[in-house]
């Protein structure tokens, strides 16, 4: 069985504390750090919602100038990633719903979809690396953003599910029932055959 | 065994993975699983799906970092400047009650001279000075230092709306 706490020590705390007082101070040290170390992840967490590429670096960059500003709103009570990610999501829906209005607006069909096109490789089709990855990366294309969303944030991000029920805004139970169901929907990858 | 049965268990799996269970649901899942091969495969691919998903490794732009960095360069100062320090308080306290105290005595020596020129009662004056004038300044000075308070009280409520 695998054991996916995350143990939060004093350590944390005061780490999180830091980045807090960091951010109500406009610190750019702070700021330059905290970029460094959480950009794979937000351009991960950013590729998994939406199940593309493009358009991703400048969410990222709308991402952090968001941090910024409302940095004075981060407690440093919770994890900082919860706080990223659910900034970062909120830019992303915002986005999202911009692309369906223009898309509305030009009557353009191109506008309003969020997958890739059918003939451009997906990214996670180039992002695979494992044998394992790959078989994963066709079914991950077509998987609904919000199911693709809760297992990155479960099993990459080793969130809890509280943590990821702030993030998206959903209750426990939904998040839950949304890992069962991505897990679901890709297990049968790996089913009917030896490990 | 009936599928009903492997449902259950295979759903403890789901849990198990998502959010853990308890040890004694634990020690049954586990008992199950050494005789029930249906179950051991499913929680084998659950295990595979999940490692796949660490799989992957996506490309970044060598040159985000740099743009993002300096697209934060200057509203952080922008942050800087509106953020009043520990210090700056001190100071913008210090004046507020100068101003107060000061402005109080003006009030009271104005009240005196406008008694004088107006032929009124110079206590009548100054009382009337002090009820709606001087007692309110001092009150509203008094709320002075809850000021940081209300600020990261508003803050509170942005992140809300983030």
């Amino acid at each position: 069985m695998l054991d996916y706490e995350v143990t939060s020590g004093a350590s944390m705390a005061s780490d999180t504390q830091q980045i807090a007082l960091g951010l109500r101070r406009g610190d750019v040290v702070v700021l330059e750090a905290l970029v460094e170390q959480y950009q794979y992840r937000l351009v991960r967490y950013l590729i998994y919602l939406l199940g593309r590429r493009d358009g991703v670096d400048d969410l990222v960059q709308e991402t952090w100038l968001r941090v910024l500003e409302r940095g004075s709103s981060y407690d440093g009570q919770s994890r900082f990633e919860s706080w990223l990610f659910r900034v970062a999501r909120n830019i992303a829906v915002d986005a999202m719903r911009r692309r369906r209005m223009s898309g509305l607006d030009s009557n353009d069909d191109d506008d309003v979809r969020l997958a890739p096109a059918s003939d451009e490789p997906s990214p996670f089709t180039i992002a695979a690396r494992t044998e394992d990855a790959d078989r994963l990366a066709r079914s991950l294309e077509t998987l609904e953003p919000v199911y693709r969303e809760v297992l990155v944030l479960r099993f990459q991000e080793d969130l809890s599910l509280q943590e990821i029920s702030a993030i998206v805004g959903a209750p426990v139970s939904t998040v839950a029932s949304r890992i069962y169901r991505g897990l679901a929907t890709l297990r049968p990858q790996f089913q009917g055959e030896t490990a | 065994m009936n599928i009903d049965r492997h449902e259950s268990f295979q759903h403890m799996i789901d849990e198990s993975l998502a959010s853990g269970i308890s040890a004694e649901r634990e020690r049954s899942l586990r008992q199950h699983l050494d005789t029930c091969a249906l179950c051991q495969e499913y929680l084998s691919a659950s295990n595979r799906v999940i490692a796949g998903l660490g799989g992957f490794s996506f490309e970044m732009d060598p040159t985000l970092n740099a743009r993002v960095l300096a697209s934060l360069r200057r509203p952080a100062q922008q942050v800087q400047a509106g953020q009043p320090g520990r210090r700056r308080w001190a100071l913008i306290g210090v004046t507020a009650v100068v101003l107060t105290l000061g402005g109080s005595f003006v009030d009271l020596q104005f009240g005196g001279l406008i008694a004088a020129v107006f032929d009124i009662q110079r206590t009548q004056v100054r009382q009337e000075l002090l009820a709606f004038w001087i007692v309110p300044s001092l009150c509203v000075l008094l709320l002075f230092p809850l000021l940081p308070l209300l600020l990261k009280a508003g803050a509170h409520r942005e992140e809300r709306t983030l």
